[in-house]
């Protein structure tokens, strides 16, 4: 199958990013004029501007607009470079991360302290305060990643199939519980957790990005060092061994860095789906399958799509918001099935 | 040097094992050497323990939790169990019976996973196109793996299998190695019925290739199925049972009719020919025969 040249490829989403991040500062309910955007970003930068930029614009800029695209680029470079990162690890392009139980386990999270969080859970909310919710959901999407872990795992040999088999019973036994507590919540709650599971990323402020920022940033940097073990993976973890990588350590590591990864994203913008599972699926019918390629880009990609999402988000019902994940969802779904039904495009050997 | 000693390796789960079943083990007391320049061919029926050996031999730590193996395999003297496995890997490579890659990768970039354990070399490149050429398969460099016939996903295993230990022939042997008074290190070329799925010509092409690769410094060991193949081709062909060794010798020794019955409850002819200086073995049927009810 013909591939595109990574470094054509590279070039195009380097000048898309910048396109998509600038474009996506000046548009909004408040249009800021391009000449305004440079002055901010000069003045950011130290330079003195030649005249002074209007306070509202700046604010609107540097505390709402800016904290938001940053989020943006990192909840969409962690979803997708996860995504690719799991569907190595299960050598199935269908596979997502919410396989090993993160999503629901962070759904669980979150609407515990939306439904508890004046009863049960009222001291927990009095400590921390506004992340509460990011916090539960986070630590509940650690914990059920571990229990499905150990489950699959007996002495040191973590089975892919029991941990995929694993992931729908406890996914199953979280759902349930989630379910139980939508049954007994309220109006105003049920609408939260309505909100929530839709995905969004209104509340974005400097605080946010700075508590989710290392929790992202961590297996951003670590996953692709594992690009040459994924593809040692695709044939088999035998062959992986014979190749001479620590298979288990791979393991152990490429299953806590997306657990992390994906926890983070999904506590502090709620279910974002579509972008892990389809952002390496088109790249690697672009650019093939190999990791070494696949996982940057998929990274890059995945922050692309997720700020362009975003921007339709902000604009098209303005000054009201749609939730992002139904934007992903209208825009990639369509268009995957186009590229699936396209005859050029054969995903080519998978089936 | 290759070497097992006492080795055992046995079922341990009492779910998988059938306790009317007299015997858990899968192999039973291997004590074996095998010899550098050497093509050792392992036979055996079905279920034999040929595989679950092999895998041994390459040292592979991850295994089924219910699978215990005991005693030991060292190479050059030194336990497999304690070489660090990036250094194992630039000295033995492993062809396992079957290797599913549903990924659309290239033929080329599959055969050069095999230099995986040498990071960024600047070798690499110049041995994947070298491996490719000599199993004939650099005409498919450029096909998706996926979409080749069996066969020829065969043989870019093969080529990836020899890319992973490719002499470094160009290069001489850094002097270190000899003044330490350091033994040869030996490499391992294991095969686990690598000419499954080929055509009678590629079936002599990949074992003329293997005997080749199989130079002074090269220890192989291949697990086959085929008779006039392992009378033509091995060097020494060892004869497996229920997890034993029953026979070990040149084909001439061991491809006998007495130990073909013994192992395979198999009747056969051999015969001599002129034009060929090994065994010709024709199969005539089961030994014993259970027809139908």
């Amino acid at each position: 199958m013909y591939r595109v040249n990574p470094i054509a490829l590279w070039g195009i989403f380097a000048v898309a990013l910048v396109v998509a991040c600038a474009w996506s500062l000046v548009t909004g309910a408040l249009h800021i004029p391009s000449r305004e955007l440079v002055a901010v970003l000069k003045q950011g930068l130290g330079f003195s501007a030649a005249e002074p930029v209007p306070l509202h614009l700046e604010i609107t800029l540097l505390q709402i607009r800016l904290p938001r695209l940053v989020m943006a680029l990192l909840v969409g470079a962690a979803l997708a470079l996860s995504g690719a990162a799991i569907q190595g690890l299960f050598r199935n392009p269908l596979a997502d991360p919410g396989l090993i139980g993160v999503s629901s386990g962070a759904a669980l999270g979150a609407v515990s302290i939306i439904v508890l969080g004046d009863t049960l859970f009222s001291s927990w909310v009095w400590l921390s305060g506004r992340w509460a919710l990011p916090i539960a959901a986070f630590v509940a999407s650690l914990i059920t990643t571990l229990v499905i872990y150990r489950i699959a795992t007996r002495s040191g040999y973590t089975q892919v199939a029991t941990l995929l088999l694993a992931g729908i019973a406890i996914n199953a036994i979280a759902g349930a519980a989630t379910g139980l507590l939508t049954f007994i919540a309220d109006d105003s709650e049920l609408r939260s957790i309505t909100f929530w599971s839709m995905g969004s990323l209104t509340q974005s402020s400097w605080q946010d990005v700075a508590a989710m920022l290392p929790f992202i940033l961590i297996p951003l940097l670590l996953l692709p060092l594992f690009a040459p073990a994924l593809n040692g993976f695709l044939m088999g973890e035998a062959v992986a061994e014979h190749l001479g990588f620590p298979i288990r350590w791979v393991k152990r590591c490429i299953i806590l860095l997306t657990a992390m990864a994906v926890g983070a994203a999904v506590a502090f913008s709620g279910v974002i789906g579509f972008l892990g599972l389809v952002v390496p699926h088109l790249l690697r019918l672009v650019i093939g399958p190999d990791h070494r390629l696949l996982l940057p880009a998929s990274a890059l990609c995945g922050a692309l799509l997720l700020t362009v999402a975003d921007m339709f988000a902000r604009t098209v019902v303005a000054p009201a918001e749609l939730p992002i994940g139904l934007i992903m969802a209208i825009i990639g779904g369509p268009f995957f099935l186009a590229l699936l039904l396209s005859p050029a495009l054969k995903p080519g050997g998978v089936a | 040097m290759l070497r097992t000693e006492n080795l055992r390796i046995s079922l341990t789960n009492k779910r998988i094992t059938d306790k009317r079943t007299t015997t858990p083990h899968l192999v039973e007391n291997v004590s074996l050497a095998f010899n550098p320049g050497e093509l050792t061919l392992i036979l055996g029926a079905n279920g034999a323990g040929k595989s679950t050996l092999l895998n041994a031999l390459a040292g592979t730590r991850v295994r089924h939790p219910a699978l215990q193996q005991q005693g030991r395999v060292t190479l050059d003297n030194q336990d497999l169990a304690q070489f660090p496995a990036k250094a194992l890997a630039r000295r033995r490579a492993v062809m396992p019976q079957q290797v599913q890659l549903d990924f659309p990768f290239k033929v080329h970039e599959v055969i050069a996973m095999g230099r995986s354990p040498y990071g960024m070399d600047s070798q690499s490149q110049r041995i994947t196109d070298q491996a490719m050429a000599l199993l004939e398969v650099d005409h498919l460099q450029h096909r998706d793996y996926p979409s080749l016939s069996g066969g020829e996903q065969q043989r870019v295993q093969l080529a990836r299998v020899l890319a992973q230990i490719w002499p470094h022939g160009d290069k001489p042997r850094p002097q270190a190695d000899h003044e330490a008074g350091h033994t040869k290190r030996h490499r391992v070329l294991l095969l686990d019925e690598c000419t499954s799925a080929l055509d009678p010509a590629h079936q002599h092409q990949v074992l003329d290739i293997i005997k080749q690769f199989t130079t002074p410094d090269v220890i192989s060991c291949a697990v086959l199925h085929d008779l006039p193949l392992a009378a033509r081709y091995g060097d020494r062909v060892i004869l497996m049972k229920q997890g034993r060794v029953i026979a070990d010798g040149t084909p001439r020794q061991v491809l006998t009719a007495d130990n073909l019955a013994a192992t395979y409850d198999l009747r056969t002819r051999i015969l001599q020919h002129q034009e060929v200086d090994h065994p010709i073995i024709v199969g005539l049927g089961r030994a014993t025969h259970r027809g139908l009810p």
